[in-house]
């Protein structure tokens, strides 16, 4: 949308602005002895004219946008369009004359405004070059407001995302199944229900612990990763197996917490709960110069359709991943060979800056 | 006198989950476990085979879910769902399901489940329902997102992208996919209900396509219409239907 035409408050300021021109206009010509009221009649025609053809500058301004300049290039792109369009001003005006010569009374300021046709030509290139700046402006003042407010946003919606992961951090069903396995349990194998006991007491105070504060270090994550995968193996028995890989290097990084959870969580749910044979939740977790990177992995049922983009789960990662990292993050998942990967990768130290 | 004997089966695919049922049915020798399946497409084709009386069903489950399997089977059974998810209660009632054991669930809460099944096998009262409606239902309400079939012992699952139309077939509907088609027992408006309607299209009272599967239209000598798909095939179009096309296909 033009930046100019959006508003009529925009517009109004536009044209007013217009007015000192026109009025420039009005006393050099009274300077060169033209009549007043013959200016007066050129005035509002004049004005008008230049300042809404020399609106299609936006067009320009919009093709070449401030951050690509290339001095050369665009330099002449402004110069040819400023010299057409300075062109079609001076042929309006021509035009104007040409009926002016035809009304009784006005014919003189006809011939006078045709034979000064190359000071308008001049005016009409320099007023255009003068449009097309202020429309560079316009939307430079335009973009910056609109980072600020995609910043703002990005900022209530991490904390949304904080305070979902934190309220999510229980999932009821997983606490229903594992207390259904209990009692089953309870009678077959008593030994295992009191071990499956404690692995829940264990992952419920960690759990709590952890959603108090804001960063982890990565070991305790996965510390809490690796006794929810305790619990699960108990109710899914062969089903689940887990391979986990971590740098030592990695373990005392810090990161949100919780963020890994929600991976583990649905690499079960989605993968291990829907295939019949199960199979191998993979985690790794390794340096890359200055990144982290993690990997979540594990078979999907080959035959399901594949889901449509992002999941709430991983969504909430990748955004509460952007908003603490901003543009030094990296999030993807996505079915590979019949497994479901995701991988996130972050900077290894990372200074706190919150607002 | 002696009590009658019933025959039953357990679907679920959690090991311990089947652990705590067998138990509790360990006290009731008139309930006769004649099978135990860890997944539905076992359930499918163990009660197809064995027609219990009574099934024990889990809800969430690889494959096929508790709902698909009750839409496969035929006579269907007497049900008491068996889940951790409460959401779908409801549901369970709609397609007559004895009862809905959360878990984990009380000794006492079994028996009463139970005592109400029990009471329904000796009434006699065919459970019959069209469970039709709510397959699929477990995963999201709507739309679906595959149909289910059943071909002697045999499950298809078809995924919606693999279909190119659905053609009304008296009280079948036939499921066409480039490899095949399939005969399902189901109505072609009780499907239409559950379809996207920005994907599905029911372009003439027996047929439904997928609409990326529309090549173009053609006019055939008279005002009507013929829809021709990508494989070639060629759909008559009825007026209605073919309004109904004008309208997503955004033309004047």
């Amino acid at each position: 949308m033009h930046p100019i035409l959006k508003s009529k408050a925009r517009l109004g300021t536009y044209l007013l602005g217009w007015v000192p021109f026109g009025l420039l206009v009005v006393w050099m010509g009274y300077d060169h002895g033209w009549p007043l009221q013959d200016l007066a009649c050129l005035f509002v025609p004049m004005t008008l004219s230049a300042a809404f053809l020399f609106l299609t500058s936006w067009y320009l301004c919009r093709a070449f946008p401030a951050p690509t300049f290339r001095i050369l290039s665009h330099g002449i792109a402004w110069i040819v369009a400023a010299l057409v369009m300075g062109g079609v001003w001076t042929i309006l005006l021509w035009l104007l004359a040409q009926i002016m010569t035809l009304i009784p009374g006005l014919g003189d300021l006809g011939k006078q405004v045709k034979a000064g046709w190359h000071f308008f030509f001049v005016m009409g290139t320099i007023l255009y070059f003068m449009v097309l700046a202020l429309h560079y402006l316009l939307t430079a003042l335009e973009q910056s407001r609109e980072a600020e407010r995609t910043e703002q946003e990005l900022r209530v919606l991490t904390r949304d995302a904080e305070l979902k992961a934190l309220r999510a951090q229980l999932n009821p069903h997983f606490l229903f199944n594992s207390l259904n396995s209990l009692s089953a349990l309870t009678t077959l194998d008593p030994k295992r229900a009191r071990e499956m006991c404690v692995l829940l007491s264990d992952f419920l105070r960690k759990s709590l612990k952890l959603g108090e504060r804001t960063t982890v270090k990565l070991a305790e994550e996965l510390d809490l990763v690796r006794n929810y995968l305790a619990i699960e193996q108990i109710r899914f028995g062969d089903r689940l197996t887990v391979a986990m890989t971590v740098d030592p290097e990695v373990e005392g990084v810090e990161i949100p917490t919780l963020l890994l959870q929600p991976l583990v969580e649905n690499a079960i749910k989605h993968g291990i709960a829907q295939v019949l044979e199960g199979g191998t939740i993979g985690i790794s977790a390794t340096i890359h110069g200055e990144f982290v990177e993690i990997h979540v992995d594990n078979p999907v049922d080959a035959d399901a359709e594949p889901p449509q983009g992002l999941g709430l789960g991983l969504r909430q990662v990748k955004q509460r991943l952007q908003g603490r990292y901003g543009s030094r993050t990296f999030f993807d998942a996505k079915i590979r060979d019949g497994r479901h990967e995701a991988v996130l990768t972050f900077p290894r130290l990372f200074q706190e800056n919150q607002p | 006198m002696t009590e009658r004997t019933y025959t039953a089966l357990i679907v679920d695919d959690e090991d311990l989950a089947r652990a705590v049922v067998r138990e509790h049915l360990a006290a009731h020798p008139e309930i006769q476990i004649i099978a135990e399946c860890a997944n539905g497409f076992d359930a499918v084709k163990v009660a197809t085979e064995l027609k219990p009386d009574l099934v024990f069903l889990d809800i969430q489950m690889p494959k096929l879910d508790g709902f698909e399997v009750l839409e496969l089977l035929e006579p269907q059974p007497t049900v008491i769902f068996v889940t951790a998810y409460d959401q779908h209660a409801l549901k369970a009632f709609d397609v007559h399901a004895v009862d809905y054991l959360l878990k984990p669930f009380s000794l006492e809460r079994f028996e009463e489940a139970l005592q109400r099944a029990k009471a329904r096998l000796g009434s006699g009262t065919p459970s019959h329902v069209q469970a039709t409606v709510l397959s699929g239902t477990a995963k999201s309400d709507w739309p679906l997102d595959r149909i289910v079939v059943r071909d002697g012992t045999k499950v298809t699952l078809i995924p919606l992208a693999k279909l190119d139309f659905i053609q009304a077939q008296d009280d079948y509907v036939l499921l066409k996919t480039p490899e095949k088609g399939h005969l399902k027992q189901q109505t072609l408006s009780s499907l239409e209900t559950r379809l996207d309607p920005k994907r599905f299209l029911r372009i003439h009272r027996s047929f439904i396509i997928q609409m990326d599967r529309l090549a173009r239209l053609e006019q055939s000598e008279t005002e009507s219409w013929v829809a021709v798909l990508a494989d070639g095939t060629r759909l008559p179009v009825s007026k209605s239907g073919y309004a109904r096309l004008k309208e997503a296909l955004g033309e004047v």
